[in-house]
């Protein structure tokens, strides 16, 4: 099962509300035989623009995250069903992966030009690409005769 | 004046570049194209035909007749000199006893045994280089494929041990409500700044702290780089 990360803005609401439509919400993902590995509470914020969801106007949201794992079949039904509950202003469910390893190059970008490795590939893919130049093999660096 | 069959050509005669050119020969016809026809006034005229000089045909007579005997004579002669030369001639053909053609058979195929007895030789070292070689080749892959399974099944049960680890800290049904309730009373910001002396500073209201501290952060990354 991948990882996925749900990201919630639920609106402003008493605390045994909010306590109500976090539990639905992580039990929507346990009852699809999803894992939970946690949940993140990022406290109550002002919203960066009014949204309009649900017939109402929000300025203010609660922020929360859920790490969980889920089959990749059951992430449509949950976005589906987080979409029509009336508490939940805005989710969203990114896919976890790995961060590519990245290996600081720096002390070889900064060479100069002819000892760069992807600038000496440059020049021996423009050397193979010239054109050839007939060689009269006649031992001499210029043509003997006139043209 | 000198003009080129082809019609293409003629035109590069005009620019006198034609004599490099072989297919030439005087064109006659200057006044009138070639595919018109004859002209009306002339379509029933016979060209009268020029009288031959009676000596002078007969001499061109006695000239021709002359020269067609001496050729049949010396042909003649040369053909019969070509059935004796064939007739007597064994340059083309042995003539060989039965005893002498056997034995000559009986080398053939002995040299015949010979060179196959060689090349079979040849090809019987050749397969059983081929057959080693191909015996190491598969032993090879048989082994790395081998290694290869190994590091993948120590790969993954590296993660199943991870997961079996991290299964302890799962949210279940029975800890949700204490898991909502500890995440309800601590907040978490994950925001942070960081200067060019490689201070961070935590949170999303944080400001810069005060001069000589350091934080625990800014202390790993400077002892980092």
């Amino acid at each position: 099962m991948p990882s996925y990360e749900l990201a919630l803005v639920l609106r402003q609401m008493a605390r045994p509300e909010l306590v109500s439509t976090l539990k639905r919400t992580a039990e929507s993902i346990l009852d699809k035989g999803g894992i939970i590995r946690k949940i993140e509470n990022m406290g109550q914020q002002n919203l960066p623009y009014k949204i309009s969801v649900h017939g109402q106007v929000h300025k203010v949201g609660n922020m929360f995250t859920i790490e969980f794992d889920s089959a990749p079949t059951q992430i449509d039904d949950l976005a589906e069903e987080y979409s029509r509950d009336i508490d939940i202003i805005r989710k969203n469910i990114f896919k976890v992966e790995q961060p590519p390893e990245i290996k600081c190059t720096l002390h070889e970008e900064l060479l100069p030009p002819a000892y760069r490795k992807e600038v000496q590939e440059m020049v021996r893919i423009g050397q193979k690409k010239q054109k050839k130049k007939f060689n009269y093999n006649s031992g001499l660096d210029y043509y003997p005769f006139q043209k | 004046m000198l003009r080129h069959v082809v019609g293409q050509s003629a035109r590069i005669l005009d620019t006198n570049l034609v004599c490099a050119s072989t297919n030439l020969q005087f064109v006659r016809w200057r006044r009138k194209p070639r595919w018109l026809p004859v002209a009306k006034s002339k379509r029933f005229l016979v060209p009268e035909r020029k009288p031959q000089d009676s000596d002078e045909r007969l001499e061109l007579l006695r000239l021709h007749n002359n020269y067609r005997t001496q050729l049949r004579s010396v042909t003649s002669y040369l053909m019969k000199e070509a059935e004796v030369n064939r007739k007597t001639s064994t340059a083309d053909h042995l003539v060989l006893t039965p005893e002498q053609e056997e034995a000559e058979f009986q080398k053939c195929v002995a040299e015949n045994e010979a060179w196959n007895a060689k090349i079979a030789q040849e090809r019987e070292a050749r397969l059983q280089k081929e057959a080693a070689e191909r015996e190491a080749y598969v032993a090879r892959k048989l082994e790395e494929a081998r290694i290869k399974q190994e590091e993948e099944r120590e790969r993954i049960e590296e993660i199943v041990r991870l997961e079996k680890e991290r299964s302890r800290s799962y949210i279940t049904k029975e800890n949700l409500d204490a898991a909502i309730d500890h995440a309800l009373a601590n907040p978490v910001d994950h925001n942070f700044a960081i200067d060019l002396q490689g201070n961070i500073y935590r949170g999303r209201d944080a400001g810069p702290s005060k001069p000589g501290e350091k934080s625990a952060e800014q202390a790993a990354l400077t002892s980092g780089s």
